[in-house]
């Protein structure tokens, strides 16, 4: 295996994105929650509610760093690892990451870091517009990229002779929407489940967590359907033939190269277990939706501790949705890297084999550093509660290292 | 640099190692600098809230380079970019991000550990690209003193912020040795920094190792001298944030001017989709961009969520 530097090339590309995605989701899943805990917070005037965004807060830019650096290692590798695709088809592929980096995410990381240091220093309705700004280039952000893969799948609008063709992709549309409607799924999920762990301490200062619980469960039962609907609607896709079939091959060859590749390969197995796991996480998910439901109408929502622990351990389902979701997403269009028009071997970058397996070795390593850290310090924080968090309130008791006093708060 | 794209593509780059070089340059800076634990979290505070803001425009310039300049970007040295640059980034930013998660004091020393080995690897692989860049992709001895101009460029920039950055506010009183030692290093850096640009310029004339465009180089070596002869005495650190930034900028554009890249035009539809789309978002952008360096000008005195 080692030997193959395709197939590592492969495997590093795949465990950077599915760790990136990880991380996206609950970015994309969180920010909705933290943006109205906001609205709701700073129109009331309430300290408890601005309690609960910090707790929130704190979370959501903890997992944000992580999804900053993974999706750096993406970003670079794409354009290192992967020249073909680039050589080919750079003008139609790369311009969509190419406004997603310099318009979404330029701005998301600016007002992000303005949101982080202008806490307590700029006037409530500007530091919650801060806050707009990232909730929405975060959105922003993943319909550009999903653009780009959507022109992977489904290659419309090539060489940009028609750039709405590429905007309006329904290989890229339908995903986005499906990747909206599961991220919600997936922050109402982790929501319930932090809320229901303290809930179940008995422990719900400001009433943090009954909120909590509440808006995480009524999410999660509404974008639940949706979730499997825009998601099987993209097998709509499966029965059209590919827009541009033909330009560079010849159906002849086309049928070669699928016949060489292969319905038993390695990756295809693996894409059938994605999507089965994809599936089955979705019925779970379901399962505990409804019953909470009913648990809701029978008033146990606060104090049923069974029900909480059901709900504390369930966003494991959505983690292992989303990445199921992926590889069958990625696996499905092998060995193809766009649809009938490059195939993956040629879309590689040729590297010494040595270069390879130490490129491959060395992310692996870091991604598995990151990737524990990451959900440690993430579990440690939804334990702590708001006052331990890292967007905590600075309070007497904050230390100062350097013996100095903290200045006198700015608005 | 004819067309509108290859000039904004240029801005970006440099703009990347005038603002980045600062906390880059620090966090290599950060051994010699900060010699208490009190001293590495003023030095962290002063670089955290910036780094956020600075390498989305190596993002940025990234972005464009696979949108609009494919063949630009199939020129990077792909092994410099995945086993120096990338985990140099990687060891850097988690250090940043993760060094004030917890108390203990081992943990803080290896975040600081991962910035400063981090900070080293990044600017190394900067300045590799760059050289590579600029011999066409032929290392030699070329190699060595371009890469080693950049560097020491990023560590004078890196010197220049924290003499201005490192100074602790006005109520606790006056130990401002971190801020006065990297002053000193000012003056060190930029006469390393001359005597590495004459070494380049020499390195410049082996056979197969100098750029394309000969004339952008030379005027930019004659600048480089120019301005680090006025940082490294003539007034000292007082003009060194001007100067270092200044300097920084020379290396990305003597490399866009004389490498000879490849910059054919992107076709008009894919220039009107990225063109329409970020335009309206530009002046978003550079408000957004002040504002953060206007609030982080001073580094907080509480801790934060950084350090």
């Amino acid at each position: 295996m080692v030997d193959d530097p395709l197939l590592l090339a492969r495997l590093q590309f795949a465990l950077t994105a599915g760790t990136h995605y990880l991380f996206v989701a609950f970015t994309l899943g969180l920010a909705p929650f933290l943006l109205f805990g906001q609205l709701s917070a700073t129109l009331r005037g309430d300290a408890g509610r601005m309690l609960g965004v910090r707790f929130w807060g704190g979370l959501y830019v903890v997992n944000y760093g992580m999804g900053v650096l993974s999706g750096i290692v993406m970003e670079l590798q794409l354009a290192t690892g992967w020249k073909g695709l680039n050589e080919v088809f750079g003008y139609t592929f790369g311009a969509p990451l190419a406004v997603e980096t310099m318009g979404a995410f330029f701005l998301e990381s600016t007002f992000l870091g303005l949101w982080v240091f202008g806490w307590d220093r700029m006037g409530r309705w500007t530091h919650l517009s801060c806050l707009a700004v990232v909730t929405a280039t975060a959105y922003a952000s993943a319909f550009w990229v999903l653009v780009a893969n959507g022109f992977l799948r489904h290659p419309s609008g090539i060489r940009m002779q028609d750039g709405t063709a590429v905007l309006t992709n329904p290989a890229a549309l339908l995903a986005f929407g499906h990747v909206t409607v599961s991220a919600l799924l997936l922050g109402g999920l982790v929501t319930a489940a932090v809320s229901a762990y303290h809930l179940s301490r008995g422990h719900d200062p400001h009433g943090i967590y009954r909120r909590g619980v509440h808006s995480g469960l009524a999410v999660i039962t509404a974008a639940a359907l949706p979730t499997v609907a825009l998601g099987g609607s993209q097998h709509v896709l499966d029965q059209r033939p590919p827009p541009a079939s033909g330009l560079t091959y010849s159906a002849t060859e086309i049928a070669r190269i699928e016949d060489a590749y292969g319905a038993t390969a390695t990756a295809a197995v693996f894409g059938h277990l994605g999507y089965a796991v994809m599936v089955l996480s979705w019925l779970l998910v379901v399962g505990v939706a409804g019953v909470g439901a009913v648990v809701w109408l029978l008033g146990g929502l606060r104090r049923w501790r069974w029900f909480h622990w059901t709900l504390v351990f369930s966003p494991v389902l959505a983690f292992t949705a989303s990445i199921g979701g992926w590889v069958y997403r990625e696996t499905d269009r092998q060995p193809w890297a766009v649809t009938h028009l490059l195939t993956t071997a040629d879309a590689r970058t040729e590297m010494s084999a040595g270069a390879a397996a130490a490129s491959a070795l060395l992310f692996t390593l870091a991604f598995l550093v990151l990737a524990t850290v990451t959900y440690r310090l993430l579990v440690r924080f939804a334990r702590r509660g708001p006052y331990g968090g890292p967007l905590a309130p600075p309070t007497e008791h904050t230390e100062h290292t350097d013996g100095t006093q903290p200045p006198e708060p700015v608005l | 640099m004819e067309h509108p794209a290859a000039l904004a593509l240029t801005s970006l780059t440099v703009g990347y190692f005038v603002l980045a070089g600062c906390d880059v340059g620090l966090g290599m800076l950060m051994p010699h600098l900060a010699r208490t634990a009190g001293d590495r979290r003023r030095l962290v505070a002063a670089i955290a809230p910036y780094f956020l803001g600075t390498e989305v425009w190596l993002v940025a310039t990234v972005g464009m380079m696979v949108g609009l300049f494919p063949e630009v970007e199939s020129r990077l040295p792909a092994a410099v970019v995945l086993l120096v640059l990338l985990p140099g980034w990687l060891s850097r930013d988690a250090g940043l991000w993760l060094r004030s998660r917890s108390r203990t004091a081992a943990w803080r020393h290896a975040c600081d550990t991962a910035v400063v080995v981090g900070s080293w690897a990044l600017a190394v692989g900067l300045g590799l690209v760059l050289a590579d860049l600029l011999t066409g992709g032929r290392p030699g001895p070329a190699t060595v003193f371009y890469t080693l101009t950049t560097v020491l460029l990023l560590a004078l920039r890196g010197a220049a912020f924290g003499a201005e950055r490192l100074v602790p506010p006005e109520h606790a009183a006056g130990r401002a040795e971190s801020a006065d030692a990297a002053a000193r290093l000012t003056r060190t850096l930029a006469r390393g920094g001359v005597v590495a640009t004459a070494l380049a310029t020499g390195a410049a004339f082996l056979p197969g190792a100098g750029p394309e465009r000969l004339l952008p180089a030379a005027a930019g070596a004659a600048v480089l001298v120019a301005v680090l002869a006025v940082a490294s005495g003539l007034s000292g650190p007082r003009w060194s944030g001007t100067t270092s930034a200044l300097a920084v900028a020379i290396p990305p554009l003597v490399t866009a001017l004389s490498a000879g890249l490849p910059t054919p035009a992107a076709p008009p539809q894919t220039l009107a989709l990225v063109g329409t789309t970020l335009l309206p978002l530009v002046p978003v952008m550079a408000v957004g961009q002040i504002w953060l360096y206007r609030l982080s000008r001073r580094p907080a005195s509480t801790p934060g969520f950084f350090a």
